[in-house]
């Protein structure tokens, strides 16, 4: 059983008469879980938002569980379902409540929640149910004047999880000597790092000198089961030969090493990332709102002997896969898939992930349909009319289905930018959108 | 369709745990990695295969007397090391490799809330036994290169039942000489179990490198590990066994699995033994080919780290798990060595010239 100081639960039916019961638990879990009054009054409305929402989608005497959670650094609520009793359509971002009414974009419930919160998402499949997630984030200072020591370069250095104070001056320090787009925006809010690792969502090492001085440091997380993301390594007034990046890279590789994790992956790699211990996997444009782009490198590192699997393609992007694959050197034995004019469910239900820090949102398919191209463009329209410039599709090659909808991604101007090797049940190919690029 | 309750079900200890996958067979690896040859460089096998007296015994094997229940205790084995040793026969238990017998005496000794010591960069498998069975293993680091004894002891408190060494270290292949074991055998005086896993002593040749076996009337709480799927070339058949003080091999006996070691396995063991010829070349094979690989290894500028056993680490410019497969696809498998908390390491098993000799091609055909 979860521990009750940190996770509820609310069982209740989908009833609007239920509504301020619903509200009343969002509200005051949030509060008890240390939100301050403005962020509890955001993650209540959202759930208002998609309380409604889920009740003029399915009927009035269905249950739904809402769980309420203490991440340490935000509160999340979580709504789970069973989705034979729903339309499925009605998942989609872009649907709207009444599928005949032509409401405008402005009033899609889903999209409307999202807006409240820190990170919205929908996942789950046919069989297992389907599970709404909202996360609203506590508020923290930001750093304010940086006042941080003089670091000069260290000859002996020990590595350590740092304790709360060393956390927030080794914060200080990257937010000191590094660009912005090279730590997470978190960085600029000390006590939540402190938080944040503390959750045990993140971990962090930094290497101290003999007198403790905080040569450098690193930090990581998981992401879902298989995967942990690296961030940094970041070094202060190091010599460039220094072996210290690789040595925080060791650091971190002993304690995942023998955990579930099958890669490391780096998205916003410093400098100083030893690049012989990692696989350039390929990179993304990382798009701001105004339009100017970067290339942003994805670097990985396999942490087991491969064992090699099995993945479908569509012949339309087998040359892709085959030379990607030789390039990684994966044993990928690659199998074709295509319709051949079978009978396909008539809707399609694609499933959001925002982070809205980074204008960006992940596309993924929790069902095949006849109008995937069609609801595909509709997410699109929807997605840059939100202002959300960074547009990415994940297909999960294990699954011959989703391998059937790269014509559809294709014919919306998405391109394949990168393969994460075992980033699902098998590889994910990352799409991201380019439109008449 | 009934779900079964795993969330209730199953202890937390067994869901933190992560099982280890091994590679598939030989085969399926070739046509994943397309190479119509492969050399298993992975896991310290004896590339001389068995002695030939245990060939002969599996040459010779009548297929009715595989439906025969093998000895349950290994009792011919038993006597014949117990003569081979001049030990008594019941100071023995053989088990289903030597993994077995870890096994064995985990559970004669931990209960809930007791603790294992051993090395972080060592033989998994003390750790994951101790893991996987509800108790904590922890991990002393090595010392340059080498099992740190004087950390494993600051380690000790009243809830540590067992301290594992494996000497020589496997992957490491450095060892406690016999002043240090002795010394810390003393220091431990009888309060914990010290198990030596002595799973490659038949490869060192170190004068001062000690036999475990001879030193267990002085230490009634040393137990000593040892193997017939390394120098005896038996690994495909699973037979080690451990040796110790009668007292203390009485109470590891009640955790004992009985008749878990096959007909073939005992009777291949007992004549490998005799096969003193076997052990001399296939030493002479590893001392030559880790020469060989030494020079090699310095001309390509690589550091390495050879010491005892028939394996040596080699630290590579590039991530190891990449580099096993942009090996393998040259028909060359090795042991990648993030999982031992050695990132961007090998460890390379030594085989035949021929063997070593591909290894060398294709590791310069990736490192280009």
């Amino acid at each position: 059983m979860k521990d009750p100081s940190t996770h509820l639960s609310l069982k209740t039916l989908l009833n609007p008469n239920f509504l301020r019961l619903v509200t009343s638990f969002a509200e005051e879990s949030a509060k008890a879980f240390g939100l301050g009054a403005a962020e509890a009054l955001k993650l209540t409305l959202a759930c208002e938002e998609i309380f409604i929402y889920l009740c003029q989608a399915g009927r009035p005497d269905e249950t739904i569980t809402i769980e309420a959670a203490n991440g340490g650094y935000y509160a999340q609520l979580k709504f789970l379902f069973k989705t034979h009793e729903f339309n499925p359509r009605a998942f989609n971002l872009t649907a709207s409540v009444s599928l005949e009414d032509q409401t405008s974009l402005e009033e899609m419930g889903l999209l409307i929640a999202s807006r409240s919160v820190d990170r919205f998402y929908i996942t789950g499949s046919p069989q297992q149910g389907l599970e709404l997630v909202l996360v609203k984030e506590k508020s923290y200072p930001e750093l304010g004047e940086l006042e941080v020591p003089e670091i000069k370069a260290i000859k002996n250095f020990s590595f350590r999880t740092p304790d709360p104070e060393n956390l927030k001056l080794f914060v200080r320090l990257v937010v000191a000597h590094y660009p912005a787009h090279l730590y997470l925006p978190s960085f600029r809010f000390p006590g939540k790092v402190v938080d944040m690792i503390a959750s045990g969502e993140y971990s962090a090492a930094v290497a101290l000198g003999e007198q403790g001085q905080i040569g450098g440091g690193i930090v990581w997380r998981w992401v879902g089961n298989k995967t942990v993301e690296l961030f940094g390594p970041y070094l202060f007034h190091q010599p460039a030969d220094s072996q210290l990046a690789n040595e925080l890279v060791d650091s971190c590789l002993g304690r995942i090493a023998k955990t579930e994790a099958i890669g490391l992956i780096s998205r916003t790699s410093t400098p100083e990332l030893p690049e012989r211990y990692f696989e350039h996997l390929g990179s993304v444009d990382f798009i701001q709102p105004g339009g100017t782009s970067q290339p942003w490198p994805v670097y990985y590192r396999q942490l087991y002997e491969d064992l090699g699997c099995q993945v479908w393609a569509h012949p339309d992007l087998h040359g892709f896969l085959r030379g990607e694959y030789e390039r990684l050197a994966f044993a990928r034995e690659i199998r074709l898939t295509r319709h051949e004019g079978e009978r396909r469910p008539p809707y399609s239900v694609f499933a959001a992930q925002f982070d809205r820090a980074h204008h960006q949102i992940t596309l993924r398919a929790i069902w095949d349909g006849e109008d995937a191209a069609t609801n595909l463009a509709q997410h699109v329209k929807v997605l840059r009319v939100e202002n959300l410039p960074n547009i990415f599709f994940e297909i999960d090659l294990a699954q011959a289905w989703q391998a059937d909808l790269i014509p559809a991604l294709l014919e919306n101007g998405f391109r394949p930018r990168l393969i994460l090797p075992y980033g699902g049940q098998a590889d994910i190919l990352v799409f991201q959108y380019q439109g008449g690029k | 369709m009934l779900d079964v309750s795993l969330d209730i079900l199953v202890p937390e200890y067994i869901k933190k745990f992560e099982p280890y996958i091994p590679s598939k067979p030989d085969a399926e690896l070739m046509k994943l990695y397309g190479c119509d040859h492969l050399y298993r460089l992975n896991n310290n096998e004896n590339p001389l295969g068995p002695p030939a007296a245990a060939q002969e015994i599996l040459s010779r094997f009548k297929p009715p007397k595989a439906a025969i229940y093998p000895s349950g205790d290994s009792y011919y084995l038993r006597y014949k090391l117990a003569l081979k040793h001049d030990l008594d026969p019941d100071q023995f238990l053989v088990g289903n490799g030597a993994n077995e017998v870890i096994t064995f005496v985990i559970k004669a000794f931990c209960q809930e809330g007791d603790n294992i010591i051993t090395a972080d960069k060592t033989f998994a498998v003390y750790e994951w036994v101790a893991e996987f069975s509800g108790f904590e293993a922890r991990l002393v680091p090595l010392k340059d290169f080498c099992f740190d004894d004087q950390g494993m002891l600051d380690r000790i408190d009243d809830r540590t039942k067992i301290l594992f060494i494996c000497n020589p270290n496997n992957p490491t292949g450095t060892y406690w000489d016999e002043a240090t074991l002795r010394r810390f055998l003393k220091t431990v005086a009888g309060r914990q179990i010290v198990v030596v896993d002595e799973a490659y002593f038949e490869f060192v040749e170190r004068e001062d490198y000690p036999d475990g076996i001879k030193l267990l009337r002085e230490y009634p709480n040393l137990v000593v590990f040892r193997t017939f799927s390394k120098m005896y070339g038996l690994a495909g058949l699973r037979v080690g066994y451990l040796v110790g003080n009668l007292d203390v091999v009485n109470m590891i006996r009640r955790t004992c699995v009985v008749y878990s070691v096959n007909t073939l396995a005992q009777e291949a063991a007992v004549v490998a033994l005799d096969d003193d010829d076997h052990l001399q070349r296939t030493r002479r094979l590893i001392r030559s080919e880790k020469v060989y690989l030494q020079q090699q290894m310095d001309r390509l500028n690589l550091e390495t780290q050879i010491g005892e056993g028939c394996f040596m680490m080699v630290k590579l410019p590039m991530s190891d798990t990449l580099a096993y497969r942009k090996l393998m696809t040259h028909g060359v498998m090795v042991r990648s060595m993030t999982g031992f908390r050695y990132p961007n390491w090998i460890r390379v098993s030594i085989g035949t010239h021929e063997a070593m000799e591909a290894f060398m091609t294709a590791l310069k055909k990736i490192l280009l």
